[in-house]
Order: structure tokens, then sequence, then C-alpha cells
């Protein structure tokens, strides 16, 4: 493993425990999602691993490195794009881009040609030379992606990197964050954006109040609700009682809209049921899907509000 | 070797981030200087030659405070709020590099407001200046200190409280420091705390050497101004260092 981050704890002096406990690894090559709610301690952690802040118990190591001990190394090791937008209005994106590959020691032809392939991927070409106070939040956001990767650490991270980018250059970010991990990089991924993790990711865990509260790929963490299909029910806001899931799986209301956990061979019942429910009027619409890693993220997490199963007799009776 | 190279690239980093501030930091300097130079016979109409003098060199030495410890903690303080600071900390080089990088540009902005200041006083007083070659150490001495000592004041303090303690200094600056004026007018107390404060040896420096004909250069005056400069050098790197 490149990265291995083993117990790690983090308590500020207000006593707040902002990690607790965490330990994780990151491989070379892999993209690890990191997820969790605003205050759920992703930035703290990633804020230990670069040197900012310095653990209050538990080792972190980057190829053998205690990272703790040297913190000087650990900036050396690692690329960091923050949550805070880079300080650099007054320069252009060549110049941020091209000063932030040679600070990184690289040569200036090297940084010049990874300039080029990251601009022309991220499609950033008509603002390569415009002053960055002039240039919106998401193009500085890509432009600070850009710094992060144009002479990449072994270890890249990147804090909420899409924030305030488009959809097409996400998808674009998102080929260029493979491509780090791909050239060798380990890329942890510090982001609440579930959807976009869960097809970016190779990995990931999910934290909650500084704990480590899952751990897989995303295919792992969505057997653990037990369901291969999400039921979504948009519910009636005028309905007396909410529909009561008869398929023995959790169940989780956000709002109005009600997500069922369904077993794959219980699709035609489903069905059956929110067609029903429909008919009577408690259900405005429905859909069936696959599960998606934001169910379990918020099944995990919360956010919305869980309840327990229904018996599979209760299925058994409703469907009957 | 990667010290010096991460020195030179911050430097640039640095410069081409505060360029659109350099003609506003000028302006407010020349302003001041212009204030005190123009503002003070107005106050006082019959000037002493002595207190021309002191009016003429005391300005560029408050144009250098004005940056120094008033503009300088005031931006540090904001990128230490708006996290940019952690981000410059977050780079792989030398934080030594960056401290002294940074430093260099501010020093950039702070030197020729002091030109700017004594050309002003000595134009509206008809004054001729026999400066002193040692005007360069001198002035070279009362910014880094100032800086260093703003430096220190950010670094150590919470924005808000920065923000006001800056202003604070401003009117202390202005009208309690011995730097248009001669410290024996101050009550003895305000005398006592001056002889352990550097404003008054920056005052000292800068019209010995602007005007060393009227003024005499106290010996002591550079080793007061050394030791705030290393003791706000010392705090801002530990600072600067310091994981939280």
């Amino acid at each position: 493993m490149l990265l291995e981050i083993e117990n790690l704890t983090k308590v500020y002096r207000t006593g707040t425990r902002a990690n607790d406990g965490i330990t994780l690894s990151v491989e070379e090559g892999e993209v690890f999602g990191l997820l969790g709610h605003n205050g759920a301690g992703k930035t703290t952690l990633v804020n230990q691993v670069v040197g900012l802040l310095k653990p209050t118990s538990g080792s972190i190591l980057i190829d053998g490195h205690d990272l703790v001990a040297d913190p000087g190394l650990a900036r050396r090791l690692c690329s960091f794009q923050a949550q805070a937008q880079v300080p650099i209005d007054g320069l252009t994106p060549r110049q941020a881009i091209e000063l932030l590959g040679q600070l990184r020691g690289a040569s200036k032809a090297e940084v010049r040609r990874r300039r080029g392939i990251l601009v022309d991927a991220l499609e950033l070409g008509e603002w390569l030379d415009v002053d960055a106070a002039r240039l919106s939040g998401g193009v500085k956001r890509l432009v600070a992606f850009a710094m992060a990767s144009v002479a990449p650490g072994r270890l890249v991270m990147l804090d909420e990197p899409t924030n305030d980018v488009d959809p097409v250059r996400r998808r674009l970010l998102w080929q260029q964050v493979r491509a780090l991990a791909d050239d060798g990089a380990a890329v942890l991924l510090v982001t609440h954006n579930v959807i976009e993790a869960e097809r970016s990711v190779d990995r990931l865990a999910i934290l909650d109040a500084g704990r480590v509260i899952a751990e897989g790929t995303p295919a792992e963490l969505k057997a653990v609700l037990g369901a291969e299909l999400r039921l979504e029910l948009v519910v009636d806001p005028r309905a007396a009682e909410a529909p009561v899931s008869p398929f023995g799986r959790s169940v989780v209301a956000v709002g109005n809209r009600l997500m069922v956990g369904v077993p794959m061979d219980a699709a035609g019942p489903a069905v059956a049921w929110a067609e029903s429910l429909q008919r009577a009027g408690a259900v405005e619409e429905f859909t069936l899907g696959p599960a998606t890693l934001e169910d379990v993220y918020v099944a995990l997490v919360g956010g919305g509000d869980v309840r327990p199963a229904e018996t599979e007799e209760s299925f058994d009776a409703s469907a009957a | 070797m990667q010290a010096l190279r991460s020195y030179r690239l911050l430097v640039t980093w640095q410069a081409l981030r505060k360029k659109a501030y350099l003609p506003l930091m000028m302006a407010v300097q020349t302003l001041f200087s212009l204030g005190i130079v123009l503002g003070y016979p107005l106050l006082f109409p019959t000037l002493d030659r002595v207190t021309v003098y002191l009016i003429a060199t005391g300005a560029p030495a408050i144009s250098m405070l004005s940056v120094g410890l008033v503009a300088l903690p005031q931006t540090v303080g904001e990128q230490k709020t708006e996290g940019s600071l952690a981000y410059m900390r977050s780079l792989p080089v030398p934080r030594l590099s960056y401290l002294v990088a940074d430093l260099t540009v501010w020093l950039a902005i702070v030197v020729p407001g002091v030109v700017l200041g004594v050309l002003v006083g000595a134009w509206r007083f008809g004054l001729d200046l026999q400066v002193s070659p040692l005007v360069i150490p001198a002035v070279l001495m009362v910014a880094l200190t100032s800086t260093c000592v703003g430096y220190a004041l950010a670094s150590v303090l919470p924005y808000m409280l920065t923000v006001i303690i800056t202003q604070a200094i401003v009117v202390f600056v202005f009208m309690f420091s011995p730097l248009t004026f001669l410290p024996d007018k101050l009550p003895g107390w305000l005398e006592t705390i001056h002889r352990l404060l550097p404003i008054q040896a920056m005052g000292e420096v800068t019209r010995g050497t602007i005007a060393p004909n009227e003024f005499p250069l106290p010996p002591g005056a550079f080793l007061t101004l050394a030791v705030w400069c290393v003791l706000g050098f010392a705090v801002t790197y530990a600072a600067m260092t310091r994981r939280g």
C-alpha cells in the first residue's frame, strides 16, 4: 500500500474529536474516495496527511515513510488541491500551473509539456492567458486541479475538486483524475458528491463524526444495503400515512421521497405494489432502478429518516 | 539550491499576486506623506526649523509603518482566514523560502513610498537635504522591522483582532509616537514605553540618515531595530511552521 493511515485521531484544542481512530489505505493506481457530510472530518484528515495539522495520535505512512515525523517530506510526496480557492489572482493559468510544476521540482520543458496536455484535456485554452482574478469559480477550480496534477506527487489529494465546475468539464476532470491513477499515483478524493464518487472511485470510505463507518468498493457497499434495486416513491404529501414497505428491506425517507430497497427477484411485485399505491392516490409517481451508492450513503449517514425494515410476512400480506 | 530556486519562484508568484495592489499601496503611502507634510502646516501655521525637518523626515517613516504594521497584517490576516496561507504552507518548499520571498515583495512595496515621502517633504518645505549613504540600510531596516513585526501580529492573532489592533496602531503611530516630534514632548511613562518599542528607533534612523546635519544617529537605534526584527521574524517563522 502506498498510503497507510492507522488509528488516526485528531482532537482540536476546543475538544472537538474531528478524527476518531481512522484506519485506511490507498494503493498506487487507485482512486480512493473519502465521503462524508460537512464536518465529518474529511478535510482534517487530508490536512494531517499534508502536514498542516499534527495528529493527536496514530500514524500516517507513505511508502513506509513516517509523515507525522517529517512533514516536509509529506509536502514533497503529496500534491494537494485544497478546498479553498487557490491564491492566484494576478497570475494567469499558464503562469500558475507552470510555477507550481517548477516548485514541485519538474524541469521547465516537462512542466510545459504537462501543462499543454492538461489545458487541452480540461479545455482551458481560452483562459490560458487571462488574469485569474477574472475567471469564474469553476474555471479557477480546474486550474487548481491542473496545478495539483502538473507534476504529481506519489499521492494526489483532491478536496472537493468539482465544486463550481460545469457538468461537461466535470467529466473531463474525472477522466484526468483517472489518468493520474493510471500513471501510478494514488489519488485520495474528498467529496460529498456521492453520485459522482460512485462513477469515479475504485474504493471509498464513508466518514461520519470522525469515524470510518463503511469502507469498500461501491459494489461492496451497495451490498451492505442488502438490495440490488431501489424503488423510489414520490409520496403524496396529503396522504394520511406513508406507505409501509413490504419487502423486508431498509426504507429511507428524504422529504416526500421514499426509497425502498427491493431484491432483484421482486421487481415485478414491487412495480405492482407501487402501481396499487399510485391508483390509491398515496403515491404520485415511482421509479424502479438499480440501488445507488447514494442510497447506501443516506442509509448509513442519515440526512433521511431510516426506518426499520418490515417483515417478510407483511410483504406477503401486501402482495396478496 | 532548492531553497534558492523555491525563493525565486515564490517571489515571482507573490509579486504577480500583489502587482494589482502595488499602485494602490503606493498611492496610500504617498497620501500619508502628503497628508503629514501638507496637513501639519495647516494645524500650526508657524513651524520652526527643527519641526519642519521632523515632519519631512517623519513622513516617510510613517508611510513605511502604514504598510508594514497596517496593510501587511490586514492582508496576511485575510489570507489566513480565506485559507490561501494554508495553501502556500502546503507547497513542497521550505517555509523559510516562502516567508523570505513574501517579505521581499513587501519590502519592494514599502520602499518606493519612502522616496516619494522624502521628495514631497523636501519640495513642500524647500529643504536642501544632505542625505547620508546610511539611508539605504536605515530604510531597509525600518521596512524589514515593520514588515516582520506586522507579519508576526497577523500570524499570532485572530483576523478580527488583527484588524482592530492595526486601527489602534494607526492612531498610536500618528499621534503618540516620536516620529514627527521628539520623544521629550511625550509624558514620562509614554517616553519609557517608546524606549522599548521599535517606533522611536525607526524615527531616529530615518531622520538621522535623511537629514544627518540636523539630527544625530544614536548607535543603539539600529540594535533596537535588529532585536525587534529578529523577534518578529522568529515569531512569524514559528507560526508558519507550527502544525495545529
